[in-house]
């Protein structure tokens, strides 16, 4: 039975972690997603520097490549575009030469849609845009999701996840309730918010364009996309003017709702509770059935008040436990609790194991590796990593060549030229 | 001009949050979302806050107001015989079908994908459930801050001399459950161009695993490298340009300037005569010299708003952005530019500003109604669509069913 998206081809501009979130439920589903990059600059999802300095390499933080090496092609062994590319295909096109522009054009002309989150100005100045597109092919579908849409003073405005979730008020609803804004830790919401919010309009137009024949523009602003997320505080200020500020671990009304020391090293454990039940059993867990009887904690009104003294009774207490095997005691005896898994735990966690989670895929460049395998499970077309992400230019000539219908000529003139290629330029160097 | 799902016809037995947001994107581009709520309470999120003057009441919950626009409620005891032969109907005509309980619970209801694909062969059915179907965490209690825990996104956000901390609230829901609705809806393409349905089990925890934000990328990084590409840190800037938020004069921004931008950011600062400086330009990733360099920003920021400092920035090609209050973000210039926002009318909320729609079609645009009254829908759907007389209506009520 085929992928529920298979026939459908994808153009991608799909950069850094926006772009490869749409890329890999696309292309998990089925979809020919075709990345387009170039040989001319590097692509910031496989990497921003020619020869990544020392000191992005070592410690936290900075592109991952394999065994943290920026050698040979260290371009094809970056962790973020071979978790979000696979089963993607790859080309290269200098698109600011005429020969490319028109190799693009020519692309287009076959595909169904083209997604891309440049800063706003990238499309229009190649002549890509949705017109330029459309002009050749009025059933394409373009997805255009910039920081900030495709209108108003902002819009050329440039901005990676961070910078969206502060516009979007994101920012401002987090962090520990005792520290200013700027101890708030970078998260990265808004870009796999924006990819799924794209992925959903991308299908979603794909139904319009059956019913009349015509594809359309997408205009996606990023920022507009996390708000949707924010409705507890927006419909506060939308109903009574209340600017929330950071709820840091609590909730509106579960108490204790926090995140609480375990035995070891930095070792921690998250614990809900919603009601008198939930905590008569976490009570009776702790041996503490006394607390319920506590006029500061008897009701949930004052727990609620009391969450202070309240959550250094119960950390003292889980400061002596195990995280795994308290979360499976409080679990048992009904209580919501969850160990704080550490990345390096997830590999062998053994509920993702039993569902089958990772794949183990081997790549050319990167060797063999577990990934996470497709993110839900279908049960007439599982979704599976058919194929590991693709090398740069791996796919010139089979799309050049099977797609366009590129001549034998005309393909060595384009390698010539080093309009398509398969290895940065600057590389070369 | 018609919404993009106009035609898809969604039975809906999701309640709280992350289900009700896969199919608000549904019914906000025109598919028809039948609403099954119980009856006498209806979907629990509405009893969850804010309340207009916090004042509780069912029909005015904000969450459930904004989760629930577009969508007709139904109630429907479905424990009852007549209940589940009234959901069976519904669902013989459906192309989707969403349900939140916990697992097994359908099971017991005999609205198990098994019976569903009986009934309606061609027709997705989307389970979403904080863990899955299947596995030993299958029966755990959670909620967003609890997966967020369990995906490993919450271990590497913080301080690392404090307890982690989590993103807002219930933001990972919503996350997982936007993912959620893109698989769903390439699932239903699959299924009405083969027709032939499936079953979508899909686990929230899971999807927040293997999201690119910090899990997956963690996650990749401990595959490739033996260790993590991100953990609780104290500083995030990973050369001597700032990254992160900074204060300013009324309230802070998020900076973010990478080595290679460092000329404009000499340039936003006002210096350019640092461009040249050796003693910084070849000692970008040197933090010996960041405390230097910060003197300089810091009061360079505290003399600007955050407007003032997005601007500048802005326009000389460097990202950075106010940090905004939700009141900011009522108020900015740009979405209102836009018409984020939309007005609907409520017949207990009153008219209220709700957040538009996360991205536009330009040639089938969203249409957002106001969310349903409890039950609103009962007339039109039994007696209008499954042909029950206004008499059996109350049979039906009489007997508990409605």
């Amino acid at each position: 039975m085929p992928l529920p998206l298979e026939g459908i081809r994808v153009l991608s501009q799909g950069l850094v972690w926006a772009g490869p979130s749409a890329t890999l439920l696309l292309a998990d589903m089925g979809a020919e997603v075709i990345e387009v990059e170039t040989i001319q600059h590097l692509n910031p999802t496989r990497t921003n520097y020619r020869f990544p300095p020392k000191a992005l390499m070592e410690g936290p933080g900075g592109t991952v490549y394999v065994d943290r090496r920026a050698e040979g092609r260290f371009w094809d062994r970056c962790g973020v575009f071979n978790y979000g590319k696979r089963n993607c295909k790859a080309v290269t096109i200098n698109l600011n030469h005429p020969k490319g522009h028109d190799l693009f054009i020519r692309l287009a002309a076959q595909s169904d849609a083209f997604l891309e989150n440049n800063a706003a100005h990238v499309v229009e100045k190649l002549g890509i845009d949705y017109p330029d597109l459309a002009a050749v092919n009025p059933r394409i579908i373009m997805l255009r999701f910039p920081g900030y849409g495709l209108t108003g003073p902002y819009k050329y405005y440039k901005g990676y996840g961070a910078n969206v979730e502060a516009i979007a008020g994101h920012t401002s609803l987090r962090g520990y309730r005792d520290l200013d804004p700027s101890m708030t830790p970078p998260i990265y919401h808004a870009d796999p918010t924006a990819a799924s919010h794209g992925v959903f309009a991308i299908i979603s137009a794909l139904r319009h364009r059956e019913r009349t024949g015509r594809g359309q523009l997408i205009d996606m602003s990023q920022a507009e996309s996390v708000i949707n997320h924010l409705p507890h505080a927006f419909m506060d200020y939308s109903m009574n003017r209340r600017t929330q500020e950071h709820w840091g671990n609590r909730h509106p009304s579960m108490a204790p709702h926090a995140v609480l020391p375990c035995r070891g090293d930095d070792e921690w454990i998250a614990i809900a509770v919603a009601g008198d039940d939930a905590f008569a059993r976490l009570s009776r867990a702790m041996g503490r059935s006394d607390l319920t009887e506590d006029d500061r904690f008897a009701d949930v009104v004052s727990r609620h008040r009391n969450q202070d003294e309240l959550e250094s009774i119960i950390g003292a207490w889980t400061a002596t436990q195990e995280k795994v095997a308290l979360m499976e005691t409080l679990q048992a005896a009904g209580v919501a609790a969850a160990a704080v898994f550490k990345s390096d735990e997830m590999h062998g966690n053994r509920h993702l194991a039993e569902r089958g989670f990772f794949e183990t895929v081997t790549h050319p460049e990167a060797g063999t590796h577990p990934y996470p395998g497709g993110l839900a499970k279908f049960s007439a077309t599982p979704l599976h990593i058919r194929q590991p992400a693709p090398m740069l230019g791996q796919h010139n000539e089979a799309v050049f060549k099977g797609i366009v219908g590129v001549s034998d000529d005309e393909y060595e003139e384009l390698l010539r030229e080093q309009i398509i290629g398969d290895s940065y330029l600057e590389a070369a160097k | 001009m018609t919404s993009a799902l106009t035609g898809l016809r969604v039975v809906d037995f999701s309640h709280g949050l992350s289900g009700p947001y896969v199919t608000k994107l549904f019914a906000d581009n025109g598919a028809d979302v039948v609403k099954i709520e119980r009856p006498g309470t209806g979907d629990y999120a509405r009893r969850l806050g804010p309340f207009p003057d916090d004042l509780p009441h069912p029909e005015t919950g904000g969450m459930f107001l904004d989760l629930n626009t577009s969508k007709q409620s139904l109630t429907l005891n479905l424990k009852s015989a007549t209940g589940r032969r009234i959901a069976e109907r519904l669902i013989a005509d459906a192309d989707l079908v969403v349900e939140s309980f916990r697992p097994g619970v359908v099971e017991r209801l005999g609205l198990d994908y098994a019976r569903v694909a009986a009934i309606s062969p061609h027709a997705v059915m989307l389970s979403i459930s904080n863990f899955g179907q299947s596995g030993p965490y299958r029966d755990y209690l959670g909620n967003d801050m609890l997966l967020y825990a369990m995906a490993s996104t919450l271990s590497v956000t913080g301080q690392p001399d404090r307890e982690p901390v989590k993103i807002g609230l219930y933001t990972p829901l919503f996350l997982a459950a936007g993912t959620a609705a893109a698989l769903t809806n390439g699932a239903l393409w699959g299924a009405q161009r083969d027709g032939i349905g499936q079953h979508i089990d899909l686990a929230l925890m899971e999807v927040l695993t293997g999201t690119l934000d910090r899990a997956a990328n963690n996650i990749m990084a401990v595959a490739y490298s033996g260790d993590v590409m991100f953990r609780r840190s104290k500083e995030y800037r990973r050369s001597i340009l700032p990254s992160g938020v900074y204060p300013c004069a009324d309230g802070y921004v998020h900076m973010v300037a990478q080595p290679f931008w460092w000329d404009r950011f000499c340039r936003t600062i006002d210096r350019p005569d640092l461009i040249d400086d050796a003693h910084f330009k070849d000692n970008l990733f040197n933090m010996a010299v960041v405390d230097e360099l910060d003197v300089i920003l810091y009061e360079w920021l505290m003399r600007h708003t955050k407007q003032q400092i997005m601007e500048k920035a802005q326009g000389l090609g460097l990202p950075v952005t106010a940090l905004s209050t939700m009141e900011d973000v009522f108020h900015d210039p740009q979405f209102r530019s836009r018409d984020y926002f939309i007005r609907l009318d409520h017949p207990f909320a009153g008219e209220l500003e709700y957040p538009g729609p996360p991205f536009r079609l330009t040639e089938s645009p969203s249409e957002i109604r106001r969310a349903p009254t409890l039950g609103e829908h009962n007339e039109p759907i039994l007696c209008g669509r499954l042909g029950y007389t206004r008499q059996e209506l109350v049979v039906l009520r009489q007997s508990g069913v409605i």
